[in-house]
């Protein structure tokens, strides 16, 4: 029986540069079995980076990285392999249906009872209708069905989510709310990338605050309030190193209204 | 259990990370172990194959991809019949055959040759896979993109890719001219229909043809692997080609040994068939090995370029192609794809440059001149016309107040701008290696008039999608008329440079003396006329461009931006 301290997720000293520009400063991370962990940040920085990384769709310029006891580095495929992945903002192929794309993921993740999951995940998304519409066809909210579907097919005990609520209607965001949520009850982990920070307050055990590559701030959601009042947007502003004032002040000086030339 | 935690440090403090375990478990799951070799490539065939076919039916529906290998199979047909005149079995022709007639190993040739050529045009396949892991967050994401995000290796799935094309093309391109050859058998007799092909040469024509295509295919694929390897590939694999295709043309490698098709068909051999498909499928086994599982789609800072191209284009004056031009511009400077392009359009112009150093044109039987060339180099704009409609998605377009012309205009004009100096270059050296300086300015014209005209027609019949259009009988069929009715009028019109006599009595002396054919008397005004008729034809190409840049309006205006 391993130890429940041992972590599911570790880096150390994992970073990523191109050329001059350092997209992600070297960092240490550890995630632990049964964690719902969030990232948050303003766009841009360095959320999708981290998040690709530990999943093996990126090779660090520095540091190490394991997952689930596989060195990430060494063998993505089989990191790939025990883990879901939803992607920010990536959509399943354009010529297959979803019917064709799920199956195509089960077959390479050797799921058993095939037909019957595709079947069972085309339902609980309501894409019934759509399972053999190509994804082209589809709405952006429908091909994040799709995606979400296939980061779920395999029940993996790991899965790591990038704005997977992206175009998704509220119904649909609640029911998969409530399915992560079960799933984190039942041993699973997640590792969650987003700017929308409803969601740390509904679902994160802990979350992570970044800007510019680098981790501002780290801890649980009431952790990181300095008062009662304090919302967890006005934490974000102040962790980014902007004031409330400065955000809400809009002003157009400078720019030339052509209508008025 | 632990607690999660994070930090960041700096980049210049020193490193923490120690060898050995990080000390990560799965918690006693059983880990599931990736599929990898057959495995891999038997769950991604399937699929790929159905999507080509999707892919392909999307732009040319269901009837004109159906009609396509008919069209195929008729034309083969009619060859077949008329097979009987080129090898000298016709009736007509009776003595002294050898000298006025193609050897069947010269008709093997024209066989495998152009379907060499047109599968080395197809085999990009390690550039086809960056395309798709860079673009796979746009508005079409391929299945080519499946490793960042499966557990598939990338070199498995262009593996995978590569046999799909192979079989895409042998089943529709390949079989419907076996059927084709096979309809004029079956004719034979009927009508006093005659030809010499017998049913024992299909398959292994079908076998040979196939292995030609792999191979093409493969090598192709094997220098795009080998280009995104970097240096020295990138410059020592660009030379190897020309040197190989030099050493071919000037007669100093025997085809066949370049050809694996052509020797196999040669010898009839099983084995030698089954050496070439193993070889060419292991070749294209070699390429997707070498093809990375990197995924970095690299953020690079640049300094504004679109403002300064643009301030430079401003003679194309003050309207959207201008705006557009520029920001093609800056798309093929910034995706390094203006390297590629330009080697891959100048690689065939330096092999027929080499074989005009190598070859003494003076003693082969058609008079080849500096005129002859000059409508070819054209033909060579269709790759660089269809690489510029894949260079970006247009889909963001269809929010501005530009229309599908507007693009397909700008993309001629990039072609033009960027291709022309390469030609010029090419056909003044020609010039000067034939001593032929008379007939330069004529050349230039020719060669611009036809190059302009050829992609103002792939981009009027095709649009932003030519590459799609191949399997589109519709288009096909226009484009073969449009196409080889001016070129075959101005390559028999530059006979009249060299051969005067050949071309005065074309058809009596062709048919008395084949391909033995030779100059006799030099005629001052056929000269004349030859050049009168070569410009007239030019003038008429450069009004059908015109024309065909007016009514792309017609055509397009209505379509939305994809490709």
């Amino acid at each position: 029986m391993a130890e429940d301290k041992e972590p599911m997720v570790s880096a150390v000293d994992m970073a990523k540069k191109y050329g001059d520009f350092i997209a992600l400063h070297p960092l240490n991370v550890e995630v632990h079995a049964g964690e719902f962990f969030g990232v948050f940040g303003p766009n841009g920085a360095g959320k999708s980076t981290f998040i690709k990384l530990l999943t093996g769709q990126l090779r660090p310029s520095k540091g190490r990285i394991e997952v689930l006891g596989v060195d990430a580095v060494e063998d993505p495929q089989k990191v790939k392999a025990n883990i879901g992945i939803v992607p920010e903002s990536e959509s399943p192929p354009s010529f297959l249906t979803p019917a064709e794309f799920l199956e195509f993921v089960a077959r390479l993740r050797g799921v058993d009872d095939m037909k019957a999951k595709v079947e069972h995940w085309l339902e609980w998304f309501g894409l019934q209708e759509k399972r053999d519409t190509m994804c082209k066809d589809l709405s952006k909210g429908q091909r994040q069905k799709v995606m979400l579907a296939s980061a779920f097919i395999h029940k993996p005990k790991l899965l790591f989510l990038d704005e997977p609520f992206a175009n998704l209607d509220p119904i649909y965001q609640r029911k998969c709310r409530v399915w992560l949520l079960d799933h984190v009850a039942e041993g699973g982990t997640i590792f969650l990338c987003s700017h929308v920070l409803e969601m740390a307050e509904r679902m994160c055990n802990r979350m992570a605050i970044i800007n510019d590559g680098k981790v501002l701030a780290a801890g649980t959601v009431k952790g990181l309030k300095q008062s009662k009042e304090e919302t967890l947007e006005d934490v974000f502003i102040r962790l980014v190193g902007r004031s409330i004032e400065d955000v809400e002040r809009y002003s157009d000086e400078g720019v030339n209204d052509d209508s008025e030339e | 259990m632990g607690d999660t935690f994070i930090e960041s440090r700096s980049w210049t403090d020193d490193d923490f990370s120690k060898p050995g375990p990080l000390g990560t478990s799965s918690h006693d799951a059983v880990l599931s172990e990736p599929l990898r070799g057959w495995a891999s490539f038997s769950a991604t065939f399937r699929v790929m194959f159905l999507e080509e076919a999707r892919k392909s039916v999307e732009f040319a529906k269901k009837r004109q991809m159906v009609l396509f290998p008919l069209l195929l199979t008729l034309v083969t047909a009619i060859s077949t019949i008329g097979l009987q005149f080129l090898v000298g079995d016709s009736t007509a022709q009776s003595s002294d055959l050898e000298s006025k007639t193609f050897t069947w190993q010269e008709l093997r040739f024209a066989l495998h040759l152009p379907m060499f050529m047109f599968s080395l045009g197809m085999g990009t396949f390690a550039f086809m896979g960056r395309d798709a892991i860079v673009r796979r967050t746009g508005t079409k994401n391929f299945l080519l993109a499946a490793p960042a995000l499966q557990p598939l290796p990338n070199s498995m799935a262009h593996f995978a890719y590569f046999v799909k094309d192979l079989l895409f093309y042998v089943l529709l391109i390949l079989t419907p001219i076996i059927a084709g050859m096979a309809l004029g058998i079956l004719l034979d007799g009927v009508a006093g229909i005659r030809t010499p092909l017998l049913w024992s040469s299909l398959p292994w024509t079908w076998l040979a043809m196939a292995t030609t295509l792999g191979q093409g295919l493969a090598l192709s694929f094997l220098a795009s692997s080998l280009w995104l390897r970097g240096r020295p590939f990138t410059v020592v694999g660009p030379l190897l080609i020309v040197a190989l295709g030099v050493a071919v043309g000037a007669g100093f490698l025997p085809a066949d040994v370049l050809l694996w098709g052509l020797a196999a068909q040669s010898s009839q051999s099983g084995l030698a068939i089954l050496l070439g498909l193993l070889l060419s499928l292991g070749l294209g086994l070699v390429a997707s090995l070498l093809i990375l599982d990197d995924f970095d789609v690299s953020v690079v800072e640049r300094g504004d370029l679109l403002s300064p191209v643009h301030d430079r284009l401003g003679f194309l004056g003050r309207g959207h192609i201008r705006l557009i031009v520029a920001k093609e511009f800056v798309d093929l400077f910034r995706s390094g794809a203006i390297k590629k392009m330009t080697v891959s359009y100048a690689i065939p112009l330096l092999v027929l440059l080499g074989m005009a150093w190598l070859v003494d044109f003076a003693e082969a039987p058609i008079p080849i001149n500096l005129l002859s060339y000059a409508p070819f180099l054209g033909f060579f704009g269709f790759n660089f016309y269809s690489w510029l409609t894949i260079l970006d998605s247009p889909e963001f377009m269809n929010g501005l107040p530009l229309k599908v012309p507007d693009l397909i205009r700008a993309k001629v004009v990039v072609y033009f701008l960027a291709t022309s100096w390469i030609s010029l270059i090419f056909i003044v050296l020609m010039a000067w290696r034939l001593d032929e300086w008379g007939s330069l300015p004529t050349s230039i014209i020719v060669m611009f008039a036809n190059s302009v005209y050829i992609v103002a027609l792939t981009a009027f019949l095709m649009g932003l999608r030519p590459n799609k259009a191949i399997f589109d009988a519709s288009i096909m069929v226009w484009f073969w008329i449009g196409t080889v009715l001016p070129l075959l009028g101005l390559f028999l019109l530059s006979f009249t440079q060299g051969d005067v006599s050949l071309y005065g009595n074309w058809w009596e002396r062709a048919s008395q003396d084949g391909l033995a054919a030779t100059a006799q008397m030099y005629d001052e005004s056929m000269v004349q006329q030859g050049y009168m008729g070569m410009i007239a034809i030019s003038v008429g190409l450069i009004f059908a461009s015109a024309l065909l840049w007016k009514l792309m309006d017609n055509r397009w205006g209505r379509s939305e931006f994809s490709n």
